[in-house]
């Protein structure tokens, strides 16, 4: 069915006004914030007016006096000043932001790898048959459904050095820069390899099982059916795989917000919540849209880039 | 029939009507002029006596001069029976049953509890009408003119009566801006050194350490090069007898983002702090230089103190990098470590029997001094030939200030002014787990200038050598004739990060101290142009009393 006339742009309206106000507009006045300093003052002004009960009568205290209330009048006045690309150049030069970067490249470089490295393992494992697969398979993806912040808090208290549960192993996991960092990483892999996995498990299922049986035919052994049956049929999934990771594990910002709190010193402060803290920990909300955006033109270069490289598989 | 169902449900009903008066009366008026109020488990059911005059002209049986108003408070988040948010929800029937009002807290984790608070006044909201505040939060809502100032309200006697008087001038200072009060008196900051009185006092101990180190083992210790001292030779030794593990030296609590920068401040203060009758350029100066907002903080007094810090880190467990308060407290509670600087809490909590091993083992003692500082106008140490110890109001003094936008200022004030009066302040500092630590007169004892009996303490439940030694150390604290500074600006809650980030850096191996400090210099340089170098010289010349 298909609506026409003038009732298709009632529907509509409840959407278009939500993209607008909780997309557009936010969008919109953070890119004016990085361009304009905005400087606010308050001033207070009171009266004290008298409470008047539902007859409209003034209600009196104890000793005879009008019971008052407070209003509140507020005067603000804000002065926005056009600073240019000026914070946009302070991204430049700003150690804390050079420091936030590498964390933020490190984790990625290292986590995606892993996690679809991992992801393609279990799904070749998962696609075979194997004692009590429908049950390990609900198992295997339970922690995509647990929520970032919980788990960056149950890992911490797992890692917890004096008395946690792994404080047998010596092994330094919040107190060390490298340490925490390699902590952060194992959490993200732990949450993030079951979405792998089961994206890949899904495209290895739905490759035919006649090209695996004419490969063997051929006599080409497993090494040859994994690197030239599977791999080149799986990868625009991968591709996919990759992109959403990619694109998630760039502004991550749970894990080590709840676990780590970005330390020891800023080894495991990523750029987004380097930008949440100068947001909204110190108010500096120009410099942190400019981090935003910054972050947003990085990530869109990157899907950019994979994209193209999408479309040339699919050519 | 019917008639004596009729009765039996008269009876029943009167039952419950008068339980529930029963249970509803937290407030007792007695007929002498003194009234009672009545506090639950969580305080033992200890009921404060108190007088007519003393709770002001507002309150008195049957009125309930905020009725129908509702108010609602912003605390760190701790919950009913934890630290500053505990004495809120200990006080809310209280509070309601004397006004008539409702009282909402708003508990917020104390990470985002700054945001919150700011959101909200920045905006002029007026969803909240109080903060329970640390005071190095001032130089953002006071200057803007976010806060309410009460002086009115407290003169004008019909509220709960205190006074800013039983405050050190060190503690006063944090709760007023430019002579004029904002803020209502409930908890005194400041660090002490705690020490296991049973273990330093051993005499195999006494004698293995003179053999080892060649002097006598000093209780307390006076100095930090004596703490490090006592701490190494502690450390990894199973000197308590609670568990077969080895014991520390000293504990800190380090974890980043939290509240690891104040041990750095509080030992630092001996090392870099110069004594004068008033502040000059050079002379009881430790954040910036107040000429131009250079800051001091890379100064060699605080590498020095730093790199201390990092010894006697290595006397503690390597873990505690990523430990908050809660964590290092605990250690030392069940009897872990010799040493631990931190806040009033800890004196109280070990004699909480429950949480503590080491009640009538733990001492207090006026925080040590280095035996060297940095002079700022020969830039260069100097040595010193007996120590000069350093007071400090390190942390957050958590306290209730009024929002200038609430539509409710009175009904909050005479919350936040019950909470202050002297009886009731003087049982939440002798109580472990509300989080409310000493600082006036009335909590010091008599030999110590005071007012306060070793009896209030020892029926309070403390040992009374615990509590002599503590209510001394702290007393002592805010009274030295020198005073860390405290950072009162806007932005201090920046500055305080940026730092707190490097000093986590370098205690867990990341960065050398002197790189840290001189890092931490250069993003507060960034932080003092963004904000306006000229206003926050001003700020900072009137915060730390700076004429030039």
């Amino acid at each position: 069915m298909r609506w026409t006339g003038n009732i298709r742009f009632l529907f509509l309206f409840p959407a278009v006004v939500w993209v607008l106000a909780f997309t557009v507009f936010p969008l919109g006045y953070s890119l004016y914030l990085a361009f304009f300093k905005i400087e606010q003052k308050i001033e207070v002004k009171r009266e004290k007016v008298p409470i008047v009960d539902e007859q409209g009568k003034v209600i009196l205290d104890d000793q005879g006096q009008a019971r008052t209330k407070n209003v509140v009048i507020k005067q603000e006045t804000n002065v926005a000043t056009f600073i240019g690309a000026e914070n946009f150049k302070r991204l430049i030069s700003d150690p804390q932001v050079k420091e936030a970067v590498l964390v933020t490249l490190l984790f990625v470089s290292f986590a995606v790898p892993l996690e679809l490295i991992f992801g393609f393992l279990l799904a070749i494992l998962f696609n075979q048959h194997i004692f009590g697969r429908p049950l390990l398979r609900s198992i295997m993806i339970l922690p995509i459904f647990a929520t970032p912040l919980a788990v960056g808090y149950t890992f911490f208290t797992i890692f917890y050095e004096v008395g946690g549960p792994l404080a047998w192993t010596g092994i330094p996991f919040l107190s060390n820069p490298s340490g925490a960092l390699f902590s952060v990483i194992l959490v993200d892999i732990w949450q993030w390899t079951p979405f792998c996995f089961l994206v890949f498990l899904a495209a290895l299922q739905s490759v035919p099982d006649e090209l695996y049986e004419a490969a063997h035919v051929d006599g080409a052994s497993r090494l040859a059916m994994l690197t030239q049956v599977m791999l080149p049929l799986l990868k625009p999934t991968i591709l996919i795989v990759l992109l959403l990771r990619l694109a998630e594990a760039l502004k991550f910002f749970d894990i080590p917000f709840s676990m780590t709190g970005g330390g020891p010193g800023v080894a495991t402060q990523p750029f987004s919540l380097l930008a949440f803290r100068t947001g909204l920990r110190f108010f500096d909300l120009g410099y942190a849209s400019a981090m935003a955006y910054a972050l947003l033109a990085a990530t869109m270069v990157v899907i950019m880039l994979f994209f193209r490289r999408l479309r040339e598989s699919y050519d | 029939m019917l008639v004596r169902m009729k009765k039996f449900i008269l009876a029943v009903s009167s039952i419950a009507l008068l339980s529930t008066t029963v249970t509803a009366q937290n407030v007792e008026w007695k007929d002498d002029g003194s009234v009672l109020l009545k506090l639950g488990e969580a305080y033992n059911n200890t009921v404060i006596k108190t007088t007519r005059q003393e709770m002001g002209s507002e309150f008195g049986p049957g009125k309930k001069p905020f009725k129908d108003v509702t108010i609602s408070v912003t605390v760190n988040g701790a919950g009913p029976k934890g630290g500053i948010s505990g004495p809120l929800h200990q006080f809310r029937p209280i509070w309601e049953e004397l006004s008539g009002g409702k009282l909402n807290i708003v508990e917020l984790p104390f990470a985002e509890h700054y945001t919150k608070m700011m959101l909200d006044l920045r905006n002029g909201t007026g969803q909240y009408d109080a903060f329970m505040v640390g005071a190095f939060w001032y130089g953002d809502i006071i200057p803007s003119g976010y806060a309410y100032q009460i002086d009115e309200l407290m003169a004008s006697g019909k509220y709960p009566k205190w006074t800013y008087d039983d405050m050190p001038p060190s503690l006063k200072t944090l709760h007023t801006w430019g002579g004029k009060g904002y803020g209502v008196l409930n908890d005194g900051d400041g660090q002490v050194l705690y020490y296991r009185s049973d273990v330093l006092n051993d005499p195999t101990h006494k004698t293995a350490f003179k053999k080892e180190y060649g002097y006598d083992l000093p209780v307390p210790p006076k100095t930090w090069q004596q703490v490090l001292d006592i701490s190494k030779y502690f450390n990894g030794k199973n000197w308590d007898a609670n568990d077969a593990d080895p014991d520390s030296g000293t504990v800190l609590h380090l974890k980043v983002g939290e509240q690891g920068h104040y041990h750095f401040q509080s030992l630092s203060a001996s090392f870099v702090m110069n004594p004068g009758d008033k502040v000059t350029r050079t002379k009881n100066v430790y954040w910036f230089d107040p000429e131009n907002m250079k800051p001091l903080i890379n100064s060699p007094g605080h590498v020095k103190a730093l790199n201390f810090l990092q010894d006697l880190h290595k006397t503690g467990p390597s873990a505690q990098v990523g430990w908050s308060l809660g964590e290092a407290w605990d250690y030392f509670l069940r009897g872990k470590a010799v040493f631990v600087f931190s806040w009033g809490d800890v004196g109280a909590l070990c004699q909480d029997t429950s949480r503590s091993k080491i009640k009538g083992k733990c001492a207090g003692a006026m925080m040590p001094s280095s035996n060297e500082y940095y002079d700022f106008e020969k830039k260069e140490f100097v040595k010193l030939d007996k120590p000069r110890q350093v007071g400090n109001t390190t942390g957050g003094s958590w306290h209730g200030v009024i929002s200038n936008f609430s539509g409710n200022p009175e009904a909050v004030y005479s919350l936040l002014s019950l909470m202050a009066i002297r009886p009731v302040s003087k049982l939440m500092s002798t109580v472990g787990w509300d989080g409310v630590d000493p600082g006036f007169s009335y909590q010091f004892l008599e030999a110590d200038g005071g007012s306060a009996k070793i009896e209030d303490y020892v029926a309070a439940g403390w040992d009374a050598n615990d509590a002599a030694t503590y209510t001394k150390a702290y007393r002592d604290v805010f009274y030295a004739p020198t005073m860390l500074t405290y950072l009162r600006i806007p932005g201090s809650f920046e500055y305080w990060d940026i730092l707190d980030k490097n000093l986590s850096a370098t205690m867990s191996g990341g960065k050398a101290a002197q790189k840290a400090l001189d890092d931490t210099a250069a993003a507060w340089e960034g932080v003092t142009d963004r904000i306006g170098r000229d206003k926050q010289k001003a700020d900072y010349q009137a915060a730390i009393g700076y004429a030039p």
